[in-house]
């Protein structure tokens, strides 16, 4: 992880904020650039959009072979996070699962972000959002998980 | 514009190849290639150009003048191809192209690839290399999360997906030049080490090394090399990524639909005159969900199909007859002309005992991530008896 790559999307990483193609909906997160990854609309025009810290999952894997910084057996899934007014396209994104385990877990189970320590790079920590089921509907567990 | 035929392949056997060099495998691949061709050739003479394709993950075989060295043609343009894992099959296209536009009238197409010198290096950077694009995203598990949708969507069962590893370890045990010759059963499927749920080790290709070369030649010069030129009749190369909200690329490879739908479109062919494919099996559900991306089946019936035999060697659509990079390895640059030259193979009835009945039409295809996340490169090239 370098310093530069690091900077350059820490505000993405670090705030769940999504930017909405004016022509076509599609929300882009993290990455914003300047054309449109959907319709291809160059120059595209992005409005800012708050999203939700409560997503649905698409489609997961749980990974058992990864690099030693990062812990196994790893799920990952396919998130898409709506939009906090509840209009418009939810947006699409890869995210590392925690505290949750292979049977909690499913095509359509809702997950909520969380911030977490992602990876150090070098002594610095590198910060962003995970995803778990929400603790309330956690069978046994009366904390927030917090 | 001028057609473009196959007049001649040559392989090595894929494998751990620790004692050769880069230089040694493409050496062996161009020296079968002048072995092979039928009617003999002069390389310093006929050929006039070469395309070459590595991702080059050993970090040994850079530029076209790797192919030079290796071959002894020098003086000659050679151009590097890298695409991710559609590399070997894009430098078949580009040959292709060249000849087709007459800026070459004979050209050497030649892949490449060392897995086994460095592949720590693989993993790490699809893992690491940015926290949002990535998230610790790995090749096996790109691939698993449409096998996790589309049972999930299609009730496709996770036996259905073991039974595409079974069929290519069957037909790579007889096939000469694959890696790992051994047959297994849905059950050694299901229950060997798991890679990343829902896939299993034997649902995912070995790391292999390999090299192979063809010959590419306008219609006018085809036959100074061959009586029985193959055709290369038609091809697509397009990028897709999940991340632009398509749902079909939960489950599926849009890019592997645009590709082959352009594909089909040059030749003027439809999926069901296709007669015998070699197809991207990177992992076990790659090739289920290749039949729906490539027509041979509804979408959702990916399941289905190979439950019901119909892409076995003596199926209605046989895919896969080499063994597929499930069984025969997948050293990237090299694997898309491999299966080109497994097509030549099989449209000139010299595929020994993976031999499909009389194939007049034969289709090859690549899908490879890029982009440590959701970038998808996909080529077909569709190839037929004249
Ligand atoms: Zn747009």
């Amino acid at each position: 992880m370098s310093g530069p790559r690091y900077h350059r999307t820490r505000a993405q990483d670090q705030r769940l904020v999504g930017f909405e193609c004016t022509d076509c909906g599609w929300v882009a997160y993290p990455d914003e650039r300047r054309t449109c990854k959907s319709c291809g609309a160059a120059p595209a025009e992005f409005e800012e959009v708050a999203l939700a810290t409560r997503g649905e999952i698409q489609t997961f894997v749980v990974q058992q072979y990864l690099p030693d910084d990062i812990e196994t057996p790893q799920p990952v899934a396919v998130v898409d996070l709506p939009q906090v007014d509840g209009e418009g396209e939810a947006a699409r994104v890869y995210g590392l699962l925690t505290e949750s385990s292979l049977e909690e877990i499913d095509v359509g189970t809702e997950v909520d972000a969380r911030f977490r320590e992602m990876f150090a790079d070098g002594t610095r920590p590198v910060n962003s959002f995970k995803f778990s089921v929400p603790r309330a509907d956690k069978a046994g567990d009366g904390g927030d998980g917090e | 514009m001028n057609d473009a035929y196959v007049v001649g392949a040559g392989m090595i056997d894929f494998g751990e190849h620790y004692d050769q060099s880069f230089d040694d495998l493409l050496e062996s691949a161009y020296l079968a290639l002048l072995d092979d061709v039928d009617h003999g050739i002069d390389p310093q003479a006929d050929i006039d150009a070469a395309w070459y394709g590595t991702i080059d993950i050993a970090g040994e075989g850079s530029s076209g003048a790797s192919v030079a060295h290796a071959t002894g043609l020098f003086e000659k343009p050679i151009t590097r191809v890298e695409n991710a894992c559609a590399t070997g099959s894009d430098a078949f296209r580009n040959a292709s192209l060249a000849v087709r536009a007459g800026a070459a009238d004979v050209a050497l197409v030649i892949g490449a690839e060392k897995m086994l010198d460095d592949t720590a290096g693989l993993i790490g950077s699809a893992a690491l290399e940015r926290l949002w694009r990535g998230r610790g995203v790995t090749m096996p598990a790109y691939f698993g999360m449409r096998a996790t949708r589309h049972m999930d969507q299609y009730d496709t069962t996770r036996e259905q997906i073991a039974q595409v590893s079974v069929k290519n370890h069957e037909n790579g045990t007889k096939y000469p030049h694959a890696h790992q010759q051994f047959e297994c059963s849905v059950k050694d499927v299901t229950e060997s080490p798991t890679v990343s749920y829902p896939l299993n080790l034997y649902d995912c290709c070995p790391v292999t090394d390999g090299a192979c070369a063809v010959l590419v030649a306008n219609e006018d010069r085809a036959r100074e090399f061959t009586d029985d030129p193959i055709r290369h009749a038609g091809f697509g190369l397009s990028s897709d990524s999940f991340q632009r909200g398509g749902d079909a690329a939960l489950t599926n490879f849009p890019a592997s639909r645009h590709a082959s739908r352009a594909a089909y479109e040059m030749a003027g062919i439809a999926p069901g005159d296709v007669d015998v494919a070699e197809v991207h099996d990177c992992f076990s559900i790659t090739e289920l969900v290749t039949y729906e991306d490539l027509g041979f089946c509804e979408e959702g019936q990916g399941g289905q199909f190979v439950e019901e035999g119909r892409s076995a060697l003596d199926g209605d659509t046989p895919v896969n007859p080499s063994g597929g990079l499930l069984s025969k390895g997948h050293p990237i640059g090299a694997t898309g002309v491999a299966q080109v030259a497994e097509i030549y193979e099989q449209l000139r009835g010299e595929a020994g005992d993976v031999q499909v009945d009389d194939p007049q039409v034969g289709l090859q295809h690549n899908i490879g991530i890029g982009r440590n996340a959701t970038g998808a490169v996909s080529c077909v090239n569709v190839l037929q008896r004249p």
